[in-house]
């Protein structure tokens, strides 16, 4: 064993990193519960903390394998580590040499862990609990853990030189695009466009908003693997961002719609947070308030043009994740520079206009990818299982029918 | 790239202040209501 590498302030930051990317799955719950009726607020709560639970245990049994276990033909880990057999307290060589490996490992589930939760805000207020379960567990199996192969494990992405540092292509294109796909294969809610369907508390909106903030920094600062200065980079870039995001979707949706929205200012920051995710090892805070800016914007029209053609993705994943993960992996192609990382590569912007071509790969590749799996698997289901509730639970509300509690007594 | 930054900034700013009020004011129990 090999422990005299380990490294104690990077250990202390990737363990600290881990538990501020926990927060963000429960904070997500929040964020999505405050959007739905009050009828579905539990249900709603309960997708991101089952799945909290739910791969956390599969993770360790075969996901961590799959995803960066021993390199097979580029597309995905061998099973080698199935159960953590050999993932132990010894540094890994190329993953994180100054960490225990089984660190470096609780900080990638947690990632493992957000990114299906992030889906449900797609299928919201009509996903049966049943269809929900199975459909995680094949859709973590089967989507997330070969594309976190292919960037992150050894895979053909990271050989061909594509730059995500924490997860735009990994984890917000992959979910948003898979949200898309749900809410057609799902079809609208009963009611949708004929009645209201506001949020029933925004104020837990923002405060989950607000947590997700601060959990990013353990997610895009803690990739760093390191306490060092290139956390330092990525946790500024990263607020920043967040910052630009929401100041430029609340100033969008006023000049739209006359009033500078509260929920807007909250989707922003998210919209920020997501696209400067896979930039944020990369880029300069310059670039931070260019892709804020970007994310604000494209990300709130993304969702104009969604609602216009009637899709219902319930809490709107698409356009924040889906296109806020496209524009972040696309602006990395721009910005990156290796004044920040000297490991990486220079973007279109500082006169490499190639790296622009490898990231529109990795976007076209992850895209597709998640798209084709997410319907096959999301159809499959359909056969066996059924994938909405009657239209008799879904008026009466997922809290009842799905959970038999009220989220609210008084 | 500070350039393009400083003058996104700005343009928020500018936008804040020329941002027009739209749409009728109504209570939020009487939008309940409705």
């Amino acid at each position: 064993m090999r422990m005299d590498k380990i490294n104690t302030g990077d250990t202390a930051w990737l363990l600290a990193s881990a538990a501020l990317v926990m927060l963000m799955t429960p904070a997500l719950g929040f964020f999505y519960g405050g959007l739905v009726r009050k009828k579905n607020v539990l249900a709603t709560i309960m997708h991101s903390f089952f799945i909290l639970c739910l791969i956390s245990v599969q993770w360790v049994l075969w996901g961590y394998s799959l995803a960066f276990g021993p390199d097979i033909s580029g597309l995905i880990g061998g099973l080698d580590w199935a159960a953590l057999r050999g993932v132990g307290q010894a540094p890994h060589e190329t993953y994180a040499p100054t960490t225990p490996h089984l660190a470096f490992m609780v900080f990638q589930m947690m990632f493992a862990v957000i990114t299906p939760a992030l889906i449900t805000g797609a299928f919201a207020e009509r996903k049966r609990f049943k269809a929900f379960v199975v459909f995680t567990l094949l859709w973590a199996t089967f989507v997330y853990d070969p594309v976190a192969h292919w960037v992150w494990g050894g895979g053909w992405l990271g050989k061909l030189g594509a730059l995500d540092f924490a997860g735009g292509t990994v984890v917000h294109i992959t979910s948003g695009v898979s949200a898309l796909v749900a809410a057609l294969v799902l079809g609208r809610r009963k009611g949708y466009g004929a009645e209201a369907m506001d949020p029933h508390d925004a104020t837990m909106t923002v405060l989950g908003a607000s947590l997700l903030w601060f959990g990013w920094f353990g997610f895009n600062a803690g990739s760093a693997l390191a306490s060092g200065g290139l956390a330092a980079n990525a946790f500024v870039v990263t607020n920043t961002a967040a910052a630009m995001a929401a100041l430029t979707w609340m100033t969008v949706s006023w000049l739209h719609k006359g009033a500078p929205s509260v929920l807007g200012a909250a989707a922003g920051a998210v919209a920020g947070l997501v696209a400067i995710t896979p930039a944020s090892g990369y880029v300069d805070v310059s670039a931070a308030i260019l892709i804020g800016l970007g994310a604000g914007t494209f990300c709130y029209a993304a969702i104009q043009v969604t609602r216009r053609l009637r899709v219902d993705d319930a809490l709107d994943v698409f356009g924040v994740h889906g296109v806020g993960g496209a524009w972040g992996a696309l602006a990395t192609g721009l910005f990156a520079t290796v004044a920040v990382n000297a490991a990486a590569a220079d973007g279109l912007v500082y006169g490499n206009p190639a790296q622009l071509g490898i990231q529109a790969i990795a976007v076209a590749a992850s895209i597709t990818y998640s798209a084709v799996m997410t319907f096959v698997i999301l159809k499959l289901i359909n056969l066996f299982v059924g994938l909405r509730v009657p239209e008799s639970e879904e008026v009466l509300g997922l809290d009842a029918s799905q959970h038999r509690e009220a989220a609210y007594q008084i | 790239m500070e350039i393009l930054a400083f003058a996104s900034f700005a343009a928020l700013v500018i936008a804040w202040i020329a941002a027009p009020s739209k749409g009728e004011v109504i209570s939020i129990e009487a939008k309940k209501a409705a």
